[in-house]
């Protein structure tokens, strides 16, 4: 449409503007399902073939804001209307011109009103389960159309007021496949949406005003969700809107975008977390959160407060300290002291059994640290062993192996013979008492390096034949050079049952050669065997 | 050396002895009268020629321009060439190459673009002279070289014998050629001498070949008397061969001749000899020689003798040999048996309980040998780590290796069930003669009146086996099914079942009769099917088994108080069941626990402790690793460990648990460390008060509310029992709540206690039962004692007490851990390989298959290398040969030419001449006229 034309329909239009909208409003008043496509039809078509009949815009958006009564009229006139103000953005027509005329400038104005009206009405669809997911893909093809032609300048602008109010929508939406579409389509797929979510997201968080706990796990869930952090500025070249030219440009820097990143998940983590979120943040926190950070230091804090907490927590932000300390430098004092608090009664019992071990191997594993330390170490793991799961003393026997031989020191524990005479007669008459101090807080004054590991002997005569196997491993000669400590890492009891069930019965198995008088009965007085512990300690009614 | 080449050729020449000074006349005489000397002089001579020949042309010889490579010493003299360090004749070989291209190459060349032709073989078709028979001789000659050519390249025997192609067989000859005694035909007799030079006999021709041995032999002699410094030419060495060879053969056909003459001469006696021989054989049977010859012994013919022989043999061979009857054994001597089996049994069992292979053992008690051959326990344990180094100590997989070790009740004889009745009488001594005359009956009241008759029915080991038998045989001579007796006894029992093979057959068999009639229905199915009566009843009794397994746990499930004799029956027949089924048994049990594992491993049911405690009596608890024991603690421990209780009812089936994980480890004494868990942690979670944190290192789950006990002080102790694992449908009263955390708690003391008896030999028993003290103690405290009954009060501090003493003994007889107390390891050696025959030029890879690449290799490239000289070579020989022919063909068209031309010129001469002629006639005449 030529400048010109434009403006000889727009006088056209002014005159007959109110006849047309009360014949439409009549019109639209009977609509009823069946003619309801044709009636958008024609209204689309009117509206694109001129001018006068832009008012047809309005009864649109009426009729999409009937929502709640009539689920599929809102969709069609959403569906309509979106093609509309596309086509419309297209078109320039809602470009303000300096150049214009007093009308266009009017009716650019309004337009632009109707358009501010057609987002709310899109936005508030989001609470709508129906249409919330249709209201997506609309609000979203509108913003693309927004960004190319809302202003005139060649190059697309990022309308990030109306991505804001979308991104605030979804948050606050009830509805949870809407976030999902969103991630998987929007999120995952776009390094720009991406990057400005999390602007989005920060500027949410940000303005001060108390967020309920519901929101903030969604919001939780988001931000958990990104992953894959891309790897140079190269590898942004995912654009939903048309990216600025400009190299500099914030969009095209990979720092940029960690920035947004870290503000996001700063804002998030300052307005507190629940116990469960932080869990999960921490067993996020090396994999997925670290690499947004382009100062992890600023997780220092909050990791060494977890570290700090106690029981699970201090568990999961173990690997996060590691991380910190080892690429970051951060300085724990007192590492060992906490890592061996840590070694309490459940840790041999919870399940992230195996991930502490792994970790705890690569703690223990420089053959510079105080033989002394190291046997205070091995001492509490023995003495929890000894009300250990099987498949918690199947990874430690091992791993004490991996610490004799590479601190021969500690070996003391397992050979001792008594030098003197003096200490020979003392154990003669008064036994080996045990040195080791159980609570003692310092893994330095423990004087564990004095004791002797009885309770691994003990364990030699475990009830499981392969965790017996295992633990007498200390007590043969040291030939192996060490033990590989991911084969016993990851045991359960239901992982060793499966072991011995997959295994076909082939062999005829021993039987007691002697069957039993009694098993569940008392014996007799005349009898001179003994009641079973069983029969002796249970009522089995026949007594 | 100096001089010119004629020089020196005339020096070497007269150090040689070819020229020297003229010799005299007499000389020369006695030379020639030195008859033998000439011919050896001549070849000398030539010898000496050649070699000088040979040295005045450089280009005879390749040799290495410095002499040889390495100074050698060997005890062999050094030839001429060796000594010069020759490497080739250059000369010679491209003469020899050259000599065969024209035989083969040039032939090619020239046959090359030509038609090919025939080759006339025939022979005397040009020559009209040459007769029939002419032909047919030569034809004959010739076949018979190329026959002779064939076969005797190197034949040196063969030679000068004739070549008779002949009949053979066997390989070897039909007609030995010197055989005299073979019919010949008169012709060719030695007697008759023939003219004929072509039929020379075979003696004529021996003495000559004599003569011609002896002759060369001779004059070999004469020549090593005479020269005995001077090398012996190849000729010379081959004639030596051939004669020798020629020797041996006349030699050994001497030797033939000489025996051919032996033997004709028996031969001649035979019929005296003959007469002789049959004379002595024939008195036994008189006119044993009928009329046609055939022998016949005692009036019968050959055949039926042999048939009535094979019958005999058969028949011995059958009979079965007579075999020393077992000598009755006193009374003392079967109870010093039953006690040796009992001691040799338990001794098997900790064996197993060790880890250790019994198989040898059992094997060899089997074949009832005492001789002990016991596996050294150092070595076995060398196996197993061996092993273990494998399979990294088989968690996953590793179990194998333990199972290898397993005893089976084959192996300890109770599979057959021959053996089974043999081990009954030597064990229940007692039982013997009730069950022989009473059936089943018995057995009835004694399993319904439990412990009533049970001295009576003496249990040992398999009243049910030995009763059936009996009755069967009593009922049937021979072992049938007992079809006479039909309906059902007293107790509403029939007589007749099917054999039921599943689970749902059993239910199905099993809906009509009481609960505690059971045990008799099974003894009659065990009867009715017994193996004995039919082949098919081995694998029905063994399904039955199985499903009996099942059964047994259906009926845990469904308990009464009062089934509980019965359920007692039940596994007991089971148990004799697996002496004989083991393998179903056993995998009846696993089934079950892999049921449990899987479906609910943390909500048993009192089916399944009923299972349990089945598998802790049918199986020795006590073995190292056993199939079914193994999983089944396994499954107990998972409960025990995992299980977070939230009911007074999880408590109980704890507390059920434990005392079986106990129980399982009376004999062996291996730790449960899941018992002690369970045990703390439910007197904790019972106690009035929150106990305090630092009690140990076992882990404490906060329990549910209701839990702790509140003022139960007037509660009478009782005993847990199976209703209280089962959640009540309704919640329980505050009465019965309080009985059964009391009866919990009285019960997990006393199950410490006899834990802390169990295991308080182990070396970290102080820290393992120091926390039950702690915990025990706080039982004791004012504000916890209050709550529970005084007399669990006095129990509670017996056992503290008990406790602390055994933990001060503990204390004082621990030692500190001297566990290393090896003997060093040697540094491993191998003993270095040594090549015998050390060759430095052959390659000794270890690599057979690099090896033999490389040989290949090697020959691969010297055989192109060869290929390509030759190909090289046999170019310039056709492109000289070519050069060669176009000259020729040159030289021959220039002959032509200069012939033509001179022919030409001639006759032009002779025109020109005869022209100058006539003109110079017509000038005459002219001049004339």
């Amino acid at each position: 449409m030529s400048g010109e034309s434009a403006t000889a329909s727009a006088g056209k239009r002014k005159r007959t503007e109110t006849g047309d909208k009360s014949k439409k409003r009549r019109k639209s008043g009977g609509v009823d399902g069946g003619d309801l496509q044709t009636q958008l039809q024609k209204l689309e078509a009117e509206i694109l073939e001129s001018r006068k009949h832009y008012n047809n815009v309005a009864t649109l958006i009426e009729l999409a804001q009937k929502k709640a009564d009539d689920v599929s009229t809102a969709q069609a006139a959403s569906e309509t209307l979106c093609r509309v103000f596309i086509r419309l953005l297209a078109l320039g027509n809602l470009v303000k011109r300096k150049d214009a005329s007093e009308k266009e400038a009017t009716v650019t104005t309004w337009l632009r009103e109707r358009l501010a009206d057609f987002r709310e009405v899109l936005l508030s669809m989001f609470d709508n389960e129906k249409l919330a997911l249709q209201a997506l893909m609309l609000a979203m093809a509108l913003l693309k159309a927004e960004a190319q032609h809302l202003d005139d300048k060649p190059e697309a602008i990022f309308p990030r007021y109306f991505f804001s109010e979308i991104i605030n929508s979804i948050i606050q939406s009830p509805v949870d496949e809407l976030r999902e579409t969103f991630a998987e389509n929007f999120i995952d797929e776009y390094d720009d949406i991406r990057f400005y979510t999390f602007e989005a997201i920060k500027d949410f968080l940000g303005r001060g005003d108390e967020v309920d706990e519901a929101i903030r796990e969604v919001v939780f869930d988001m931000l958990l969700g990104v992953e894959e952090v891309p790897d140079s500025n190269d590898d942004i070249d995912a654009f939903y809107v048309e990216p600025p030219n400009k190299k500099k440009h914030p969009l095209r820097s990979l720092s940029q975008h960690k920035k947004q990143a870290q503000e996001a998940w700063l804002a998030f983590m300052r307005m507190g977390l629940s116990k469960e979120q932080r869990k999960k943040i921490l067993a996020a926190v090396s994999t997925t959160i670290a690499p947004w950070f382009t100062k992890p230091e600023l997780l220092m804090d909050f990791m060494t407060d977890c570290y700090n907490a106690g029981g699970s927590t201090s568990l999961l932000a173990l690997s996060g300290v590691f991380y910190l300390i080892q690429e970051r430098n951060l300085d724990y004092p007192e590492f060992y002291t906490k890592l061996y608090s840590l070694l309490d009664a459940d840790i041999l019992h919870s399940k992230h059994r195996s991930r502490f071990f792994r970790l705890l191997d690569t703690f223990l594993g420089s053959s510079h640290l105080p033989a002394v330390m190291v046997a205070s170490f091995i001492k509490r793991l023995a003495r929890l062993a000894l009300n250990a799961p099987p498949s918690a003393i199947v990874v430690i026997v091992p791993w004490f192996y991996n610490l004799f031989k590479r601190h021969p020191l500690t070996t003391f524990m397992m050979h001792r013979v008594p030098r003197t005479k003096e200490e020979k007669e003392l154990i003669e008459s008064e036994g080996a008492a045990d040195p080791f101090l159980p609570f003692e807080q310092d893994p330095m004054e423990t004087r564990a390096i004095d004791s002797c590991l009885w309770e691994i002997v003990q364990l030699q005569s475990h009830y499981h034949p392969n965790v017996a196997t295992i633990a007498k491993i200390i007590s043969e000669q040291f030939t192996k050079q060490s033990y590989k400590m991911e084969d016993f890492l990851d045991h359960s009891y239901g992982s060793l049952l499966e072991a011995e069930m997959t295994k076909e019965v082939k062999k005829p198995p021993v039987v007691e050669f002697m069957i039993p008088k009694h098993i569940y009965t008392k014996a007799g007085p005349e009898e001179e065997q003994q009641d079973s512990l069983l029969v002796s300690l249970w009522d089995f009614g026949s007594s | 050396m100096a001089g010119s080449q004629l020089k020196r050729l005339k020096s070497s020449l007269r150090e040689q002895g070819i020229i020297g000074p003229q010799k005299s006349k007499k000389q020369r005489r006695q030379n020639a009268q030195d008859q033998k000397a000439t011919n050896d002089k001549r070849v000398q001579r030539h010898e000496a020629l050649a070699s000088i020949r040979e040295q005045f042309n450089p280009f005879q010889f390749k040799t290495n321009a410095r002499g040889p490579k390495f100074e050698v010493t060997t005890s062999k003299p050094l030839t001429a060439r060796e000594a010069m360090g020759i490497n080739g004749r250059p000369g010679l070989t491209k003469a020899v190459g050259e000599e065969r291209r024209r035989e083969t190459l040039l032939v090619e060349m020239q046959r090359r673009n030509k038609v090919g032709g025939l080759i006339d073989r025939r022979f005397g078709e040009d020559d009209p002279h040459m007769s029939l028979e002419d032909k047919m001789i030569e034809r004959y000659t010739r076949e018979q070289q190329r026959a002779h050519k064939k076969g005797s390249m190197f034949d040196l025997e063969e030679d000068d014998d004739e070549q008779m192609g002949g009949l053979t067989h066997g390989g070897r000859p039909l007609f030995d050629d010197d055989d005299d005694v073979l019919p010949k035909d008169d012709f060719d007799g030695e007697d008759i001498p023939s003219g004929d030079e072509s039929d020379n006999s075979h003696a004529e021709r021996r003495v000559l070949k004599r003569q011609r041995l002896e002759e060369a032999l001779e004059a070999a002699a004469e020549q090593e008397e005479g020269q005995p410094d001077r090398k012996k030419t190849k000729k010379e060495i081959y004639e030596e061969i051939i004669a020798k060879s020629k020797l041996h053969k006349l030699e050994r056909q001497e030797a033939k001749e000489e025996d051919n003459e032996l033997r004709e001469e028996i031969d001649e006696a035979m019929g005296e000899l003959r007469s002789l021989l049959f004379s002595r054989q024939k008195p036994g049977a008189k006119d044993a020689k009928d009329a046609n010859g055939t022998l016949t012994v005692a009036g019968k013919d050959q055949a039926t003798l042999d048939r009535e022989y094979d019958v005999q043999v058969r028949k011995m061979a059958a009979d079965k040999r007579a075999q020393p009857a077992d000598r009755t054994k006193t009374d003392e001597e079967m109870i010093a048996d039953a006690a040796n089996r009992l001691k040799e049994l338990e001794e098997q069992r900790l064996a197993r309980m060790r880890g250790m292979a019994v198989e040898e053992e059992e094997e060899e008690e089997e074949g009832g040998k005492k001789k002990k051959k016991r596996a050294s326990n150092d070595e076995d344990l060398d196996m197993m780590d061996a092993e273990e180094e494998e399979d990294q100590f088989g968690l996953g997989s590793g179990i194998k290796s333990n199972t290898k070790y397993r005893p089976t009740a084959t192996e300890l004889g109770f599979d057959d069930e021959d053996d089974f009745l043999i081990d009954d009488d030597l064990v229940a001594s007692g039982s013997e003669l009730e069950f022989d005359s009473d059936d089943m009956d018995e057995e009835e009241s004694d399993d319904e009146d439990g412990s009533g008759s049970g001295s009576a029915s003496d249990s040992e080991d398999d009243e049910f086996t030995k009763g059936l038998l009996t009755e069967a045989e009593s009922k049937a001579g021979v072992f049938r099914l007992p079809t006479t007796t039909k309906g059902n006894d007293a107790n509403g029992v029939p007589y007749e079942f099917p054999c039921p093979q599943t689970h749902e057959e059993i239910l199905e068999t099993f809906k009509p009769i009481a609960v505690p009639s059971l045990p008799v229905a099974v003894q009659r199915i065990r009867a009715l099917y017994h193996p004995k009566l039919d082949s098919r009843n081995k694998e029905r009794l063994g399904n039955f088994s199985q499903a009996l397994v099942r059964h047994v746990a259906y009926l845990g499930d469904r308990f009464e108080p009062e089934w509980f004799p019965t359920l007692e029956g039940l596994t007991r027949h089971v148990h004799s069941l697996a002496k004989t089924f083991p393998i179903e048994v056993a995998k009846g049990y696993r089934a079950v626990i892999q049921e449990m594992d899987q479906e609910r491993p943390l909500a048993l049911t009192v089916g399944d402790l009923v299972t349990l405690t089945a598998v802790g009596t049918t199986f020795p608890t006590s073995d190292h690793f056993h199939q079914v024991v193994t999983p089944g603690m396994l499954v107990v421990a998972r409960y025990l460990s995992q299980k977070i209780p939230r009911d007074l009812s999880d408590y109980a089936t704890g507390v059920y648990l434990s005392i079986l994980a106990l129980q399982f480890q009376q004999f062996s004494k291996r730790y449960v460390p899941e018992v002690m868990n369970f045990c703390l942690n439910t007197l904790c979670a019972l106690s009035h008060e929150k106990p305090r944190k630092d009690l140990g290192f076992f882990p404490i789950h906060e329990p549910a509310a209701g839990i702790r006990i509140k003022s139960a002080s007037k509660t009478v102790v009782r005993k847990l029992n199976c209703g209280d694992c089962q959640q009540p449908e309704q919640a329980r009263s505050i009465e019965d709540a309080n009985s059964l955390k009391i009866a919990i708690i009285s019960t997990t003391v006393s199950v410490l206690k006899s834990a802390a008896d169990t295991w308080h030999k182990h070396p970290a028993f102080y820290e393992t039962f120091s926390p039950a003290l702690l915990v025990l103690q706080s039982y004791l405290s004012k504000s916890n004692s209050v709550h529970i009954p005084s007399s669990l009060n006095v129990k509670v501090t017996e056992t503290s007490s008990a406790l602390t003493r055994l933990l001060q003994i503990s204390q004082l007889s621990r030692r500190p851990l001297e566990l290393h107390h090896h003997r060093p390891v040697a540094i491993r050696t191998y003993v270095p390989k040594f090549e015998d025959s050390f060759d430095p030029n052959k390659h000794y890879d270890p690599d057979r298959e690099r090896a033999e690449m490389a040989k290949l290799k090697a020959e691969h490239k010297r055989e192109r290398k060869g290929a390509l000289r030759e190909l090289r070579k046999d170019n310039a020989f056709m492109a000289r040969e070519n050069l060669r022919i176009k000259k020729e063909k040159d030289a021959a068209y220039e002959k032509k030419y200069k012939r033509l031309v001179a022919e030409i010129q001639g006759t032009e001469g002779q025109a020109a001449n005869e022209y100058a002629r006539e003109k110079e006639a017509r000038k005459r005449k002219a001049g004339r006229r």
